[in-house]
């Protein structure tokens, strides 16, 4: 019993305290991007978005996004317009440390800077497994790239690049690689019986910001159209 | 040249001709109306695949939208509104007791065989282009204009096209329509010179569409393969104007298979034309 009990004791007392320092490790950094940001109170942007997607072929996009924390968000365009809703856009009070488990990777220096990478685990997952990958820039304080975890099917990586626009560092451009599942389109099969089934949506997009305007005051006006849209759905 | 408008004269005197156009009409407007009072249904149909993952926002359902997705039931109902005229334009002849008078005159029969085929090919043409008139003047004053979003042909997917190129790929889209059509007028053709009444070539080059359609899509293997020899198979190459890239190889396969149809039901027409017995 006593040779059965010594390890569990030794793995626990080692793996533990382990955990714990990660978990203390981690949350810091992301505080330091969100307060970084804490000044940010609304943005508007114009946006291009460029598909790479076998599934989904496009011209150009573009449109202009709105911003206004912590997390009202709206895109508007006069032509047909596909937007990511995930990573497409920057919201620093997207990642709160209150919501998530924060734990620390690793550290490393990427693109000559030191920088760490952390798992964010929602404490209200969308779906099972659901976690996320942050790479940040502690030079900076800036959120480098994000990974979901390949989870619930569904797998999608951003790197975002900044540029300093007044006193902050917003995305100018952002890469994401998607490989996320679908679902078939209804009545198509009737019509054009040689479709095939629903496939994976995989592909690139790339998403480019310009014309940044910070904190004019956006008014609550601008993003109730969709919300209202939203109580429809 | 004269026969042509001679024939041309005749059919579109005839009331039942006007029957494809109303039919059209009203098809398009009930359509296009419910289409306007639910459009969100339609809009959730559309989009459903991409909705979860990203944001939808512009004027989808325009009028370009709903033309090309009226144009995905062409194969259902436009057959057999052009069998109503193709079929019935030579064996008429035989039914109202007009063909001996008709082939004692100096027009050769081979004249009056073709100047009856080119005005089946003609009617034909009118049809498609007709609906595609009404779909478009219609949903573009209901719906407006701007990008068309479409499926994929025959693949899982979406294509969005850009507004300025989309009044050259529709037309493109309902010529190869009106190509592809002229294969039923070809068959009812014939179908046409066999018979002595209208109603077996109408019930017949149905009867035929109706089982190539059906049998090229079965999910079976042996059906599958049956799929290449159907030329219902090749019907649909229109969408093709409307995908990206336009697959200009397909396209052009699948338009000459529908001419090498065209070619051939019009060689057996002729023929039996030029035999025909008008003694007995």
């Amino acid at each position: 019993m006593k040779k059965t009990i010594f390890p569990i004791c030794l793995a626990i007392s080692l793996i533990w305290p382990g955990s714990i320092q990660a978990q203390e490790e981690g949350a810091p950094y992301l505080d330091a991007v969100i307060k970084r940001f804490s000044l940010l109170k609304d943005y508007t942007v114009d946006v291009k978005v460029h598909f790479d997607i076998e599934a989904f072929k496009s011209p150009d996009m573009e449109g202009r996004l709105y911003y206004k924390a912590p997390d009202k968000m709206k895109v508007d365009s006069k032509r047909i317009f596909f937007f990511p809703r995930e990573g497409g856009y920057f919201n620093p009070a997207a990642f709160k440390p209150e919501n998530f488990e924060v734990n620390l990777l690793e550290r490393l220096i990427e693109e000559e800077r030191k920088a760490v990478r952390i798992r964010l685990i929602p404490k209200k997952a969308r779906w099972p497994g659901q976690s996320f990958i942050l790479t940040i820039d502690t030079e900076r304080n800036l959120i480098r790239g994000i990974d979901t975890s390949p989870s619930g099917g569904r797998e999608i990586k951003a790197s975002i690049e900044y540029g300093r626009f007044g006193q902050f560092d917003l995305p100018t451009r952002i890469r994401l690689q998607l490989d996320i599942p679908s679902i078939e389109m209804d009545g198509t099969r009737f019509f054009d019986p040689s479709l095939q089934k629903a496939k994976r949506i995989r592909g690139k997009i790339e998403i480019v910001y310009s014309n940044y305007k910070v904190n004019t005051g956006l008014s609550e006006e601008i993003f109730q159209e969709k919300e209202r849209a939203l109580k429809k759905d | 040249m004269r026969l042509f408008w001679f024939e041309i004269y005749k059919t579109f005197s005839r009331w039942r001709t006007y029957i494809s156009f109303g039919a059209i009409a009203l098809l398009v407007f009930l359509i296009e109306g419910v289409l306007r009072l639910k459009p969100e249904e339609v809009l959730y149909r559309a989009t459903r695949s991409f909705q979860s993952d990203f944001l939808i926002s512009g004027n989808i359902l325009n009028g370009w939208f709903v033309t090309a997705l009226i144009m995905n039931s062409l194969h259902v109902h436009i057959p057999f509104l052009i069998t109503l005229v193709a079929g019935d334009i030579v064996s008429s002849e035989a039914t109202s007791g007009t063909v001996r008078l008709l082939l004692i005159r100096p027009p050769s029969r081979a004249g009056i065989i073709v100047a009856k085929y080119l005005t089946a090919l003609f009617y034909s043409a009118a049809v498609v282009l007709f609906l595609g008139l009404v779909c478009t003047l219609l949903g573009l004053s209901l719906f407006g204009g701007g990008d068309l979003m479409t499926y994929q042909q025959g693949r899982f997917g979406m294509v969005v096209i850009p507004e300025n190129e989309i009044y050259l790929r529709m037309l493109l889209a309902f010529s190869a329509a009106v190509w592809s059509m002229t294969v039923v007028a070809s068959l009812a053709f014939l179908f046409s010179t066999l018979a002595e009444n209208s109603i077996g070539p109408i019930i017949g080059t149905m009867a035929v569409v109706v089982i190539f359609f059906v049998l090229g899509n079965f999910p079976f293997d042996f059906l599958q393969d049956l799929r290449p020899f159907l030329f219902t198979t090749y019907m649909n190459f229109w969408h093709g104007f409307l995908d990206d890239p336009i697959s200009w190889q397909e396209i052009t396969r699948s338009a000459s298979i529908l001419g090498l149809h065209n070619m051939g039901l019009f060689s057996i027409a002729f023929i039996v034309y030029q035999r025909k017995d008008i003694k007995s």
